[in-house]
Formats: C-alpha cells, sequence, structure tokens
C-alpha cells in the first residue's frame, strides 16, 4: 500500500466514524442545535454544540471572526448613522461572502493573507484585534492602509487590501440585491438611484427635481416604498 | 480537425465583420463568419444589472483569459490591462457601446496637409508619424449615408449640403440628406451643458447616436432606461449589429456563423496569397477553413497579433507586413474628466443614454485656431455619465473632490448628497500617431488557448497632448461655471494609460511602403486579404470610431462585391 493510500484510508475510517457519530444523535449538525434552540435547551450544553456555531451564524466563505472583522472593516467605509443606511445595514459582508465563494473565488487567498496582515499589524500597533478597536483606531488603521503606511502586508499590499475592500464594500452597498447586499435597496435609499427602471418618461427627463417615483426596482423585487 | 471551404471567411463578427458578411451574402457568396464568443438576444439582456456588466464587463473580454498586456515604454515590463474596452460577441463592442456616430470631418482625413498649409510644417511634433488618409470625406459620404439609414442613427444635420443649420453640429462636413431620425430626447446633463455653452456662445447639440428615437425597422424606440454603455440593450433600440446585420446575413442564406472560435493563423501559400485560416474549437478541436477571400475584422489586438503569428518564410516578418508598419503608430483617446455637482437643482444622470449625452465641436478638430497653443488637434467635449455610465457603482469610481475623503462618513455624505445632482464633462482628445506606440506579441504572457499576448508600448504623456489636455480641462471648468454649478473639480491624470478606441497598427495609405492596407483595407502584399477596422485608421480624430468603421466597411464590401469579384487583385 503505497503512503497516499494509507492516508486516504486513515481518512475513510475518520469519515466513517463521524457518520456514526451523527448516525448516534439522530440529527444533523444544524438541525440539531436548530431542535435544541427551539426547545430552549439551557446551557446544559452538549460537546457539539461547542464545536459548532448557532444556526445563522455561518457562512459561505469566511469563518466567524474573519467575518466581524470585515464587517466592521465595511461599516467604517460606509458608515451607518440616522436616515444613512451603511455597510452593516446593507449587508455588505454577506456580499463579500458570497463572492468570494462564488465570482470571486480567485481572491480567497488575498483575503486570508490580507485578514491575517491585518490582525497582525493591529496586535503590533494596539495589542487589540480590529473588532476590538474603538472606531476611531479603526479609521487610523484604516489610513495607514489606504497609505500604503501599514506595516507587515506583503501579498497583498495594504494598500491593495484597502482598494479592493473599498471595492467590495462599493458592491455590497449598490449592487442588486440578488447579490445578497443592498439589502432592501439600503445603499440605494441612501443615494437616490430608483433602481434597474425600465423607462423614463420625456416628464421625468425634464424635472429638476429628485426623482422619487415608486417602485424602486430590482431583478426580483420591487419596493413600494 | 474539421476543415470546410468557402467563398469568404471573415474573423470577428462586431461593427465591421458583419456588416461584411450581410453585404456579401446578400451578394450570393457563401460566407463564414468566425466568432469567438457567443451569439446572445435581446432577451438576454433584461437584467439591467450594474455589477454585472459595468462592474464586472460581462460583455467584454475577460482580461484573465484574454489578457492584452500594457507598459509606458520599452524599459519597464508589461503587466495586463484591467478593463479590456471592446466585444466579445456576436455583434462585437455594438453590443455594449454607448452607440456614439460621428462622420468624421473633411479636415480629419488630411490632417497633414492641412496642418501645414494652416500653421506650417514645424507646427507637427517631429516624432510624430502624422499622415493624409487615401481617402477623402467626400469619397465616404454615400457610405456614412448608408450606414446611418442602414443601421439606423438618430440625430440633428448641422450642414446639409452646405447649408449650416442651428441646433445640428454647425461643424460637421455636408452631408446628402438629413439623419434617418430626430435626436434622442436631452435629459437634464444636457438641458444644463446646452445653456451653458450656449451662454458661452459655443454651438451645443444632442450627440448622434445609434439609438433609435423612434420607432425603426421593427425596432421599439429608446426607453431612456440609463442603461446603455457596458450593457446590451434590453429591447433592441440599440442599432447594434447583433439586431441589424446578423439578422439581414441569416436571410440570405448564405452566411454560416461558428461561435466560441479562436482564430489563431491566417494560413498562406508560396505565392504569397491567402488560402483559408485556423482556429479552436469551444471544445479545443483544431479547424481549418479555406477560403478564397479572407477578411480579418477582430478588434485592432487581434489584427496584428494574428498576423504576426501567421509569419513564413516569405513574410518572416509578420504576414502582410512588408512595409515594416505592421504594429506601429497605435492611438488612444485621452479622456480628460471634468466633474461639477449642484446644489439647487437634480440632474439624475442615471436617466438617459449614458455616453456622451451632448456635445460641442467647438474645440474638436481643426475648428478653432491653434496658433500659439503648444498643441495642434482639439477634443469633442461632451457632458456623460462617471466612465459612460450612470449608476452608483460607475459614480463610486470617480474620485471625490479634493478635500473629500474616499471612505467614512464625509464620503458616505458626498455620495448621498451629490449622486443624483452631479454631471460628468469629458473631453476626448485627438491624439496623434507615433511610431514607437506599439502592439507586439508579449514574450512572457500567454492566453487561455497559449497564445501570446498581444503587448502595447504605449504612454499618451507627450508634449502635444499634454498641452490639449491643459487647455480642454480649463474649457470644461469655464463651461462648468458657465452651468451655475458651485462645485467644479478636474481628475487627475495617474498614469499614460491608454483610454479608449484604441486604433491603429494595420494603418492604411497610398504608398505600400509605408502603410500595410490600400484605402479598401486591402492587403497591399496580399490582395485576397483584407483587414478591417480602426486599426487601418492613420489617425483617430477626436470622435468616436465606430461609424466610420462601419462606413469604410461598406466601402470595402462595395468594392468586392463590385470590382474585386470579377477582377480579383489589387483594387489600387
Amino acid at each position: 500500500m503505497s503512503k497516499h493510500d494509507e492516508s486516504r484510508r486513515k481518512f475513510l475510517v475518520g469519515a466513517a466514524v463521524g457518520a456514526g457519530a451523527v448516525a448516534t444523535g439522530g440529527l444533523p449538525a444544524d438541525a440539531l442545535a436548530q431542535a435544541q434552540a427551539a426547545a430552549a435547551v439551557p446551557a446544559a450544553a452538549t460537546t457539539r454544540e461547542h464545536e459548532h456555531a448557532a444556526v445563522g451564524a455561518l457562512r459561505a466563505f469566511f469563518n466567524q471572526d474573519d467575518a466581524a472583522t470585515i464587517e466592521a472593516f465595511a461599516e467604517r467605509l460606509m458608515p451607518g448613522a440616522p436616515g444613512k443606511p451603511g455597510a452593516r445595514d446593507a449587508n455588505v459582508i454577506n456580499y463579500i461572502d458570497l463572492a468570494l465563494a462564488g465570482a470571486y473565488a480567485d481572491q480567497q487567498d488575498f483575503y486570508r493573507r490580507g485578514l491575517a496582515a491585518l490582525d497582525q499589524y493591529c496586535r503590533v500597533i494596539y495589542n487589540k484585534s480590529f473588532v476590538e478597536l474603538f472606531p476611531a483606531q479603526q479609521d487610523e488603521v484604516i489610513t495607514a492602509l489606504e497609505a500604503g503606511k501599514a506595516a507587515g502586508f506583503t501579498y497583498p499590499s495594504a494598500a491593495a487590501f484597502f482598494n479592493t475592500m473599498r471595492t467590495h464594500t462599493i458592491e455590497g452597498m449598490f449592487a442588486d440585491p440578488v447579490y445578497g447586499g443592498n439589502k432592501d435597496f439600503a445603499g440605494w435609499r441612501l443615494v437616490g438611484f430608483p433602481g434597474a427602471q425600465p423607462m423614463f418618461t420625456t416628464a421625468d427627463m425634464q424635472s429638476r427635481e429628485a426623482f422619487t417615483r415608486l417602485p424602486m426596482a430590482g431583478l426580483q423585487a420591487k419596493a413600494a416604498r | 480537425m474539421a476543415t470546410e471551404k468557402t467563398d469568404v471567411v471573415i474573423v470577428g463578427m462586431g461593427a465591421a465583420g458583419g456588416i461584411l458578411a450581410a453585404e456579401l451574402a446578400k451578394a450570393g457568396m457563401r460566407v463564414i463568419g468566425l466568432e469567438r464568443g457567443p451569439r446572445l438576444a435581446t432577451k438576454d439582456f433584461a437584467a439591467q444589472d450594474e455589477l454585472r456588466y459595468f462592474q464586472r464587463q460581462d460583455l467584454r473580454p475577460d482580461p484573465k483569459r484574454q489578457p492584452i498586456t500594457w507598459r509606458p515604454n520599452q524599459n519597464t515590463r508589461a503587466t495586463p490591462l484591467q478593463i479590456l474596452n471592446y466585444g466579445n460577441q456576436a455583434g462585437g463592442g455594438t453590443v455594449h457601446y454607448g452607440s456614439v456616430s460621428w462622420r468624421f470631418h473633411a479636415d480629419d482625413f488630411r490632417v497633414r496637409s492641412h496642418t501645414v498649409g494652416r500653421y506650417g510644417a514645424s507646427a507637427i511634433p517631429e516624432d510624430s508619424s502624422l499622415i493624409d488618409w487615401p481617402l477623402s470625406y467626400a469619397d465616404l459620404e454615400p457610405y456614412y449615408d448608408r450606414a446611418e439609414y442602414e443601421l439606423g442613427v438618430s440625430g440633428k444635420a448641422g450642414n446639409l449640403q452646405g447649408k449650416k443649420i442651428e441646433g445640428g453640429n454647425v461643424f460637421e462636413a455636408p452631408r446628402q440628406r438629413d439623419y434617418p431620425l430626430p435626436p434622442l430626447q436631452v435629459d437634464q446633463s444636457g438641458a444644463n451643458f446646452e445653456a451653458g455653452t450656449r451662454k458661452l456662445g459655443y454651438h451645443p447639440f444632442s450627440t448622434p447616436r445609434a439609438i433609435v428615437s423612434q420607432p425603426y425597422n421593427g425596432r421599439p424606440g429608446c426607453s431612456y432606461c440609463g442603461f446603455c454603455q457596458a450593457f446590451g440593450c434590453h429591447i433592441g433600440a440599440k442599432s447594434s449589429i447583433l439586431v441589424t446585420k446578423l439578422p439581414e446575413a441569416d436571410a440570405t442564406g448564405n452566411f454560416k456563423l461558428i461561435t466560441g472560435a479562436m482564430c489563431y493563423r491566417v494560413n498562406s501559400d508560396n505565392s504569397g496569397r491567402a488560402t483559408g485560416v485556423s482556429y479552436y474549437g469551444p471544445d479545443r478541436s483544431d479547424n481549418t477553413i479555406e477560403a478564397e477571400l479572407v477578411i480579418l475584422a477582430p478588434f485592432i489586438y487581434d489584427n496584428v497579433r494574428l498576423l504576426l503569428l501567421s509569419k513564413t518564410e516569405k513574410f518572416p516578418d509578420g504576414l502582410a507586413n512588408s512595409s515594416g508598419q505592421l504594429g506601429k503608430h497605435i492611438m488612444a483617446h485621452m479622456m480628460a474628466n471634468v466633474f461639477v455637482t449642484f446644489e439647487d437643482r437634480y440632474i439624475n444622470n442615471f436617466m438617459g443614454p449614458s455616453a456622451q449625452k451632448h456635445t460641442i465641436d467647438d474645440f474638436n478638430a481643426d475648428n478653432f485656431d491653434q496658433s500659439g497653443l503648444g498643441f495642434i488637434r482639439g477634443a469633442q467635449i461632451s457632458i456623460s455619465t462617471p466612465n459612460l455610465e450612470g449608476g452608483p457603482i460607475a459614480f463610486s469610481t470617480i474620485a471625490p473632490p479634493p478635500g473629500t475623503p474616499r471612505w467614512g462618513a464625509a464620503y458616505r455624505d458626498f455620495f448621498a448628497r451629490y449622486y443624483a445632482r452631479h454631471g460628468v464633462m469629458v473631453a476626448q482628445t485627438e491624439n496623434l500617431p507615433y511610431p514607437d506606440q506599439t502592439i507586439d506579441l508579449d514574450p512572457e504572457v500567454r492566453d487561455a488557448w497559449g497564445l501570446p499576448a498581444p503587448r502595447m508600448t504605449y504612454d499618451w504623456r507627450r508634449p502635444n497632448e499634454l498641452a490639449r489636455v491643459a487647455f480642454m480641462q480649463k474649457k470644461m471648468e469655464e463651461i462648468g461655471r458657465a452651468m451655475g454649478a458651485p462645485h467644479i473639480w478636474r481628475a487627475e491624470f495617474a498614469s499614460g494609460l491608454p483610454g479608449a478606441h484604441h486604433e491603429g497598427g494595420t494603418r492604411m495609405g497610398s504608398n505600400p511602403r509605408e502603410s500595410v492596407v490600400n484605402r479598401y483595407s486591402q492587403s497591399w502584399d496580399i490582395p485576397n486579404l483584407f483587414l478591417m477596422g480602426s486599426s487601418t485608421f492613420p489617425t483617430m480624430t477626436g470622435f468616436n470610431p465606430t461609424l466610420t468603421i462601419q462606413a469604410l466597411a461598406y466601402l470595402t464590401a462595395d468594392a468586392i462585391v463590385n470590382r474585386y469579384r470579377k477582377n480579383p487583385g489589387p483594387l489600387v
């Protein structure tokens, strides 16, 4: 038996054990967690609960820590305020996550490395992770990235990581909601873009006022308000 | 490996290839068209999706599969361009273009002699390879007319048989008749530009566009949805080759379109005659077409690359390149931008056809006195949209005014306040030809088929070009003030990167030793080989090239049908 076959055998044995464990529990992990949540089972947590994130918190690409970092970063780029939806309101993190699992899969390593360098930089300067910083400190970090002055970045460079984060945050704010961001047309509402309107009338074109006629239209949804 | 025989093979089914396919098939010739991309239909364009079409460039070549590399000069290493501004499907760039459709001015066809006559030979930069075209405006006028009427162009005449008409372009060369369709309606960016430029004594007009303003040839009039440049038209109002000439070619029964076909070589024999082409199919199969007539009509990169890849013992420097001019004199428009925002009015720039909407021709070509300005030849100045598209993602690509950051609460507030209150002016400059602006084969980068990538060596920042841009920026700032805009700022230039509308590489001329093709876009060396498109342009003008590409294709089709077919050989 070759070395390759040996490791494959070990993997298959391990997988069989895992499958058996699930079978014993009777439910796949997510369903189990869901059932437990529904029954409001208190902290008498099984081992399995420690190993798995809560239902609804998992993402297509990012782990929870990285998702929290990206979400906080995007929010500083396009911060929300009362009456002004920001990146968190628009669910930009969901857009970037789905893009990296699909259309931008070739940029996964760009993000992994960029996030690692960002974390290292924050710990060296502030002895904290990015998400633990005050917003003003997060802005200092982003400013250093934008200027290419944050140490420790190789590939991607600090400026490249900033530029990509900015571009993808903008996309998550303003791309059609079908791509996972721009939740409830948050980005379009912020700037007054009416979406994919099939036509404008002569009166629309001659108006010097804001265009407010509804519905705001996306590929798969219309907003009545 | 399949081999087919036909009368004519045309590589590339875009602005030029589609016209030749239809016209030659209608004349009874059997035509095979090769197209690298797919054949889409109007129903494919229902989704008005800025992410897909503007941001991710879905209708343009994928720079990862089909890289074009660029370097500013011979001492630097070339890297792939990120956006490739040409087509990648049947219909070519006309599927996604902004549809701006100009006739060149009379003096555009004789720039060298006109410049020498008015300003003296010393006005021409010493290192420029400026020449006259081998044909005149009058030669091309009937074919401009045919393109406007057969395809469907909307506009207002400004010079009807020598009579100047206010409201049209009074600087245009005389036309025999008006446009087939009235101009497209004017949106608020156009209305503000109209008022501002009139105040300054200029001559604004609605830009002529190949978008039908009324029902025409079974297609509906424009709905002003705003998704033009980078998008396919969701109702077929854009007069793309896809909805105009390809159906005509289909109807003849003499036309066969092969999609997913990557042509990699023009085959030729020892007599110096083209015998056909070889191409990779979508399944990577290696195929050959034998043809009496070979017409290359891809974008300029592939015209040059194909000839370089097809070198033989007879043509060791590239097929049809006995002149040594193949791949030289590359030009690209510099798009100089000035941005304006308003406090007292909305512009709603997401409405209406999205590319250059309203134009003044007062500072284009030789329409103004260039004595003592430090440059020759001008620019088309228009009001437009950010990067020719009006959605919010496009707005995010413009640099905010000095003092406003690119992110954070201040940027959010700038975006929220001014997205619907902004205007974008653009000066599209007539950059001169220079012999050291070139396309050759990249020694390192290859495409998805294993072919060497075309490599551009180009930097627009020459003294003549820098002086022209500075002049145009000042003019646009004056127009911004005349429009009553309280905030006016200009885009800065980071590099010498080529802008829009790349031209040259197989220049046409009247001397076989100094040009690659004659006035019929026919190779001087190989009479049964025609090289179509803007690669043949000796000079570029400040105008968008497509209508001239199309008029030249009609001219060539006429020459092939009426002269070449009876007597195959050199047309000049």
